[in-house]
């Protein structure tokens, strides 16, 4: 069955339009530039109402667009893009943060005082595959199994991932805490 | 077979953390979780703290929605282009 523009129109405006900020938040988050998220918006939005024959209704929409969102970015974007300073996950100690703070900060009251551009930066920072699962999970609150399904991954590689995501970026905001004078460092 | 359920040390306990923040355990394990974290108040305050991370994460990096004038354009460029 064949869509008329008009119901093409309403059906997109109804299902796909109401994720429209979740869809500019992870541009923006991947781009880490209020322009380029606004670019890549379009760009991804624009795609989703030409191939929206091809979403199937009553599926997760926002799934749907995120998905096209990734590809986008990954194939025209990332090309362009400057790669600044990385997290090198292989020099992370395997310990929890938790461990250090427990007798100064055991509630993490530190993490209020690190400005959202920190946390960005950071997040921007992750290598790939690891910011990829962080924001799927922790910034759009996916399952485990979605995330596995839009990254074609193995539920237990995406754990594995998220783990050490978080560990990263905990790790990153930490040290950050702590130049800042927001936290002390266990000395012991 | 046993119905005496099974006791998770600290090391089980906290190899199972995210996935009991993330309510991705089966209702049996995170039952397992629950039972460690009354008696062992160590994990339970690395399990607050953990959950105080993820929200603040949450909050942090989920601020920047399209702003009105952001989606305006983005409107006026998709219906624009598609119906000419």
């Amino acid at each position: 069955m064949t869509l008329t523009t008009e119901e093409r129109r309403r059906q997109f405006e109804t299902e796909a339009l109401p994720h429209l900020d979740a869809v500019f938040r992870y541009a923006h988050a991947l781009t880490g530039d209020a322009m380029r998220a606004e670019d890549l918006t379009q760009e991804t939005m624009l795609k989703a109402l030409r191939a929206w024959h091809q979403f199937e209704r009553g599926s997760n929409a926002r799934a749907w667009l995120l998905t096209i969102l990734r590809n986008t970015f990954i194939n025209e974007y990332r090309r362009q893009q400057h790669h600044g300073e990385t997290v090198d996950l292989a020099a992370i100690e395997p310990y929890h943060v938790f461990e250090d703070v427990q007798d100064v900060d055991p509630e993490g009251r530190f993490f209020a005082s690190i400005v959202d551009d920190e946390v960005l930066h950071a997040i921007r920072a992750l290598p790939e595959e690891f910011r990829d699962v962080l924001l799927l999970s922790d910034v759009e609150g996916f399952p485990y199994a979605d995330i596995a399904q839009m990254l074609d991954l193995p539920i237990g590689t995406v754990k594995s991932r998220l783990f050490r995501a978080r560990h990263a970026l905990q790790h990153t905001l930490y040290d950050y805490a702590v130049e800042m004078g927001y936290v002390k460092r266990r000395t012991s | 077979m046993s119905d005496a359920p099974h006791s998770l040390d600290c090391r089980e306990a906290i190899e199972r953390l995210y996935e009991y923040l993330d309510q991705e355990l089966t209702p049996d394990v995170r039952q397992e979780v629950e039972r460690h974290l009354r008696m062992c108040g160590k994990c339970h305050q690395h399990f607050e703290f953990e959950q105080a991370f993820l929200r603040f994460l949450e909050a942090r990096a989920r601020g920047r929605g399209a702003g009105p004038e952001v989606k305006r354009r983005v409107l006026e460029q998709l219906f624009g282009t598609e119906d000419r």
